[in-house]
């Protein structure tokens, strides 16, 4: 079963008007994040990371399923963003793919966004902290 | 009808993540159309679906390590008040006493582990989850309790 991800630059709609052009991508998935699709999401985030990608949006909204197979590569990719001076942000408002990393204690690794939006907001407000 | 006269569903996979799917789809199905009434809540069906995917992506990984071709064998009894689901491999069998426990949290070593949270899950969320782990394959026992 292909694998279905949607990949697009952040917008100023989404936001990001405090942000420089081109700043980040969002990564929308489509398909159940398991053991069948986390390789393709691994492989898309060392892509975005190859290629220069320092804010990755991971958009969770649309998917049915999620299980630790696919929380492992969502792990994954944040600690590689991290690696690279960069970070991921994690978009969730379904609570039933909440309680998944709940269960596992993530809720208190990743911020579970309710939409980019927020997501984005959170970065802005981080960066002015850190530039204060 | 009694819990004995429900008949078992059985299904029997390669061992390959593309069926993982099937096997969340059949549990799934079975716990939500179970003659009356679904003995589970829909939350309940979602956690039911979320360890009997986790146990089946352990069996796919064993049998894996391997090279084992058999197939996996996934069964789901409904009864009046819980949902038992049963997944056999043949993979080379491991100690379940012997899984590490997760870094704490907040620390940063648990970033690194990617893999290894099935076993976790499936304690948190299953009301029962037994192993039964040999040379010849392990079998995994969940229950799901209506309450």
């Amino acid at each position: 079963m292909q694998f279905n991800l949607h990949r697009r630059e952040l917008l100023p709609t989404d936001g990001a008007v405090g942000l420089a052009s081109g700043a980040g991508v969002v990564l929308t998935v489509l398909s159940d994040l398991d053991m069948a699709g986390a390789p393709a999401l691994r492989q898309a985030v060392v892509a975005e990371v190859t290629s220069g990608t320092r804010l990755l949006v991971l958009d969770l909204t649309a998917i049915d399923f999620l299980d630790s197979a696919g929380l492992g590569a969502v792990v994954g990719g944040l600690r590689r963003l991290r690696a690279h001076d960069g970070d991921l942000m994690v978009v969730c408002p379904e609570p039933r793919i909440r309680r998944v990393f709940e269960s596992c204690d993530l809720d208190r690794v990743f911020v579970l966004h309710p939409d980019v939006g927020s997501a984005i907001a959170a970065v802005i407000a981080a960066g002015e902290r850190a530039s204060v | 009808m009694t819990p004995e006269t429900i008949p078992a569903i059985e299904l029997a996979i390669p061992p390959y993540p593309e069926y993982l799917q099937l096997v969340r789809a059949l549990v799934g199905a079975a716990a939500n159309n179970s003659g009356d009434r679904s003995p589970l809540e829909p939350g309940r069906v979602a956690d039911l679906r979320l360890v009997v995917s986790e146990a089946a992506t352990n069996a796919v990984e064993a049998q894996g390590a391997v090279g084992a071709r058999d197939r996996i064998v996934v069964r789901c009894r409904v009864a009046d008040d819980h949902v038992l689901v049963e997944v056999i491999d043949h993979g080379p069998g491991f100690d379940p006493d012997a899984v590490p426990d997760l870094p704490n949290v907040e620390t940063p070593e648990r970033l690194r582990h990617e893999f290894g949270l099935g076993v976790a899950l499936m304690e948190r969320l299953a009301d029962e989850a037994d192993v039964e782990s040999g040379p010849d394959g392990t079998t995994v026992r969940l229950v799901i309790r209506s309450t």
